[in-house]
């Protein structure tokens, strides 16, 4: 089960939008953070991700466990969301 | 059953799709990117015609697909690995399965083409990058290379000094990038912001457990200089996606761009081309969108049975 769900983006990233239609065309809530006006945040997205792109998508489950999807990859999305 | 599918969700495939469903032709798009294409992933585009004043990529591509979507295209996200010619019907393979139409229009565009060199697969997206506005946010106040003398290069590094330091541009013979954007690129030129090294070939990219550390290029007299940097962005030209199309009938020229006739229409009856994936395409947004829209009329006139039989009147169009 999902607990939250955070996105790493920025102003003008095509596949951050992707990522963020496909979570509100699916009723799904997400947190966003904008690397663009949080650039401080560059560093715990790279941490995450281990690489140097957006999008970043973090789905935390209940159990606290953490699932980290780089880029707008479905085939990895879908099933971590639903 | 579609009447068309069309194979990508760019702008030639969006324009199409008005054109089509205002018609009433049942029009599925499939889509394993973005929806807008390459248009979604630039920053600004100034020569667009309607916006005086350019349009953000996202905003022009969101605008397309509303549009699109308004007279009744579906939008399927997923990637088409085969288009088979089965007569009347033409049988798609997608991740989601077969899909069966009676047209198909193919406007997948093209892809950025990679170097070659060492160190570009090892640091790919911890260092070197093709998409400036995916992964520009992470060079705030750092060095950059650019390597690529063309159209995209000069666009993609002038968008980059929003947050590098430093760009070197490293372009293999001569800058080949339009007189408009020659001057707009001349005032980081002025300021040192961008440093132009004509006759450089890209060598080697090193890096160490944090990322990219250098650039090696090959100068043409054959000296290696070193270009120290925290990134590299590569735009040395685009290549078609048309590797789906391996075990089809579709015709594709020797660098595997798609052959059309004047309609658009492939070597395949019913099977038709449109934007950059198309040999001959003017690779811009409005000529995409241009081809998208009379592709979309010859589609019609395919599905109506006017296409091959010059006998019957000529074309109407809806205003
Ligand atoms: C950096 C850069 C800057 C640019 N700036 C400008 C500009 O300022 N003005 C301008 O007019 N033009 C500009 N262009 C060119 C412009 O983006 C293209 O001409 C235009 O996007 C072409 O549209 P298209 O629909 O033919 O293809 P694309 O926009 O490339 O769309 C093709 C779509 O097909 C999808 N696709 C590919 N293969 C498959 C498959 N097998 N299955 C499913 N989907 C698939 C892709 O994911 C993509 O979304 C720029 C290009 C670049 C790279």
């Amino acid at each position: 089960m999902v607990k939250n769900i955070t996105i790493f983006t920025s102003d003008t990233c095509g596949y951050c939008q992707m990522v963020k239609t496909y979570l509100k065309a699916k009723g799904i809530g997400y947190k966003e953070v904008n690397l663009d006006h949080e650039p401080e945040r560059r560093a715990e997205a790279h941490k995450l991700s281990g690489v140097l792109t957006v999008p970043v998508t973090v789905v935390t489950k209940t159990d606290d466990s953490q699932e980290v999807i780089v880029g707008y990859n479905l085939a990895k999305l879908a099933p971590a969301v639903n | 059953m579609h009447d068309v599918v069309m194979v990508g969700a760019g702008p030639a495939a969006l324009t199409a799709a008005i054109y089509t469903t205002r018609e009433d032709i049942d029009t599925l798009l499939v889509e394993k990117g973005v929806v807008g294409g390459l248009a979604a992933v630039t920053d600004v585009i100034d020569n667009y015609p309607g916006f005086s004043k350019g349009v953000h990529g996202l905003e022009l591509a969101e605008s397309l697909r509303e549009q699109a979507e308004r007279f009744g295209a579906k939008i399927e996200l997923g990637e088409v690995s085969g288009v088979h010619d089965e007569g009347e019907l033409k049988r798609l393979e997608t991740t989601s399965g077969d899909i069966l139409a009676k047209a198909v229009l193919i406007t997948t565009g093209c892809d950025y083409k990679k170097t070659g060199v060492s160190g570009e697969e090892e640091y790919y997206a911890r260092g070197v990058h093709f998409c400036a506005t995916c992964d520009g946010a992470f060079y705030r106040d750092k060095r950059l290379v650019v390597i690529g003398g063309g159209n995209s290069a000069l666009q993609e590094s002038i968008f980059l000094t929003r947050y590098a330091t430093h760009i070197d541009l490293l372009v293999r013979s001569n800058i080949k990038a339009s007189d408009v954007l020659q001057k707009e690129i001349q005032p980081y030129l002025d300021n040192g912001k961008i440093t132009v090294h004509l006759g450089v070939t890209p060598k080697e990219i090193v890096g160490d457990d944090n990322g990219v550390t250098k650039v090696i290029g090959t100068s043409s007299d054959g000296k290696d200089i070193d270009f120290n940097t925290d990134g590299v962005f590569i735009f040395i030209g685009l290549k078609p996606n048309t590797a789906f199309l391996k075990n089809s009938k579709v015709k594709l020229n020797e660098q595997g761009f798609v052959i059309t006739d004047n309609n658009l229409e492939t070597n395949v009856k019913g099977i038709f081309a449109a934007g950059d994936v198309r040999s001959g395409a003017t690779m811009q947004i409005a000529s995409a969108s241009g081809e998208g829209a009379t592709a979309a009329l010859k589609i019609r006139e395919y599905l109506e049975g006017r296409l091959h039989n010059p006998k019957v009147e000529q074309l109407e169009v809806t205003p």
